[in-house]
């Protein structure tokens, strides 16, 4: 295992388990270790424990709602400047590193970037459109630690998500990655569109083999920020529908164990309507639920080698292999750290608050003009129609 | 490394299963957090159980640029 001392104990990577746990100072000394400098030094910020790498801008998909724009001529960085990249991460503590763009298999060194990872003690995994992926290309991505297939849902769905019908390859790329022995999951962005079909979209994916549905908030970035935005987002009704649906789909597809369902970090809001989760806010803590943790526990770094808070926020001047010294100081990114110190209501008075963290502040940077209460929040919309 | 480990599950905050492999947000695994009290215990058992018996490395993003010498055990 890794451990990484924080101030209030440390990180550990567990190798023979797939986890990464927090625990206090005592279980570190119940180690036989000692933090040191790090829990005595005056500042508590720390490292991402997870970057988000863009490998390349290029892709020919051309999804209407890529968050990066990538364009068939997108840029991309060398090999060489990659791997300083890594070096940093390494240096900085980071234990996973998820290698985007772009469609990061179009590059033909894609396995050895994954090595280049793993030789600097960093879990390399990877998010792919399956688009025009061989049997040969997939073979070398065995490397990867885990592989995510793209995969909205069945052809129409996913058409009304991307703008184009790209569910034959991401099944195909599914099945074949898995038949290979590699540890697939899915992303399912959910819209207006694709959320009535998530059943139906989890059930295919869990029987072509992948063994984890990552649900991701649409968001506005890149080409999705556009007034389109507004008519592809879940409704009101889906959001405040979000918590029960999610429980009805464990209870439905996970109860074998041998499928995991995960929210991403812009969905922690949509947990306020569960009332069990509300009266027990702890229990996203200790299942290591996170909300926004942009220019905190997470990071990105974007094709031209510069450190963004996370990958549909703005780049800050930090260069990626000055992350290990300067993400701490970093004053973009402390912008993005700091919401919890003072939020306004309804946040200040939400018992989930340490988790969520506000929400999305791409959401609501794009629908308010600031960092503020996530506007898609069921509580923050209830709290302003005079109803919270 | 210690001779032995006691970690208790009280001494474990925080656990994030899987890995995840979405390179534009970070993912938190939910269904655990839906699942019987029972299961939730099977896994800190479970963790508390590989913290103990895992070899350590330590990592030192305090002081990235000075080489770094054997990882501690």
């Amino acid at each position: 295992m890794i451990v990484r001392y924080e101030s209030w104990g440390a990180w550990v990577k567990l190798e023979s388990t797939a986890a990464v746990v927090a625990v206090d100072r005592e279980a570190v000394r119940a180690l036989g270790l000692d933090g040191g400098p790090v829990w005595s030094a005056v500042s508590t910020v720390s490292t991402p424990i997870e970057v988000h790498l863009a490998v390349t801008a290029r892709c020919g998909a051309g999804c209407k709602g890529c968050y990066l724009d990538a364009r068939p001529d997108g840029i991309e960085p060398e090999r060489e400047t990659l791997e300083s990249s890594l070096d940093a991460l390494r240096d900085a503590g980071v234990f996973t590193v998820a290698f985007g763009g772009g469609e990061p298999t179009s590059r033909d060194d894609i396995a050895e970037l994954a090595d280049a990872a793993r030789t600097r003690g960093l879990t390399p995994v990877l998010t792919t459109s399956g688009l025009g992926l061989s049997d040969a290309r997939m073979a070398r991505l065995r490397g990867f630690e885990q592989i995510n297939v793209s995969y909205d849902g069945p052809s129409d769905v996913y058409s009304d998500v991307r703008g184009f019908d790209g569910a034959a390859a991401a099944e195909r790329a599914i099945e074949k990655l898995a038949s290979l022995g590699v540890r697939v999951g899915v992303n399912v962005v959910l819209t207006r569109q694709s959320f009535p079909h998530l059943a139906q979209t989890l059930a295919r994916a869990r029987e072509l083999g992948a063994c984890e549905g990552q649900l991701l908030r649409y968001k506005p970035a890149g080409r999705a920020a556009s007034m389109d935005y507004l008519a592809s987002r879940m409704t009101s009704e889906q959001r405040r529908d979000f918590a029960p649906t999610l429980r009805g789909l464990s209870g439905l597809l996970c109860a074998e164990g041998t499928f995991s369902l995960r929210i991403d970090c812009a969905l922690a809001p949509l947990l306020s309507t569960d009332a069990e989760i509300m009266s027990e806010p702890s229990r996203l803590s200790l299942f290591g639920v996170f909300g926004c943790e942009a220019g905190a526990s997470l990071a990105a770094v974007t094709v031209d080698g510069r450190v963004a808070p996370c990958s549909f926020a703005p780049p800050t001047s930090l260069r990626a292999v000055d992350l290990p010294g300067g993400y701490a100081t970093d004053g973009e990114l402390k912008a993005w750290r700091t919401y919890l110190d003072a939020p306004p209501e309804p946040c200040a008075s939400c018992a989930i608050r340490g988790v969520c963290k506000g929400g999305c502040k791409i959401v609501s940077r794009f629908v308010s003009g600031a960092h503020g209460p996530d506007p898609e929040c069921p509580r923050v919309e209830s709290y302003r129609a005079g109803v919270a | 490394m210690s001779e032995s480990s006691d970690i208790t599950k009280e001494q474990v905050l925080q656990v994030r299963l899987g890995h995840g492999a979405n390179c534009s947000s970070i993912g938190s695994v939910v269904d655990t957090l839906f699942a019987t009290a029972t299961v939730g215990a099977a896994i800190f058992a479970a963790i508390v159980a590989a913290l103990a018996s895992e070899p350590i490395r330590v990592v030192r993003p305090e002081r990235p640029r000075e080489p770094k010498g054997e990882p501690e055990s």
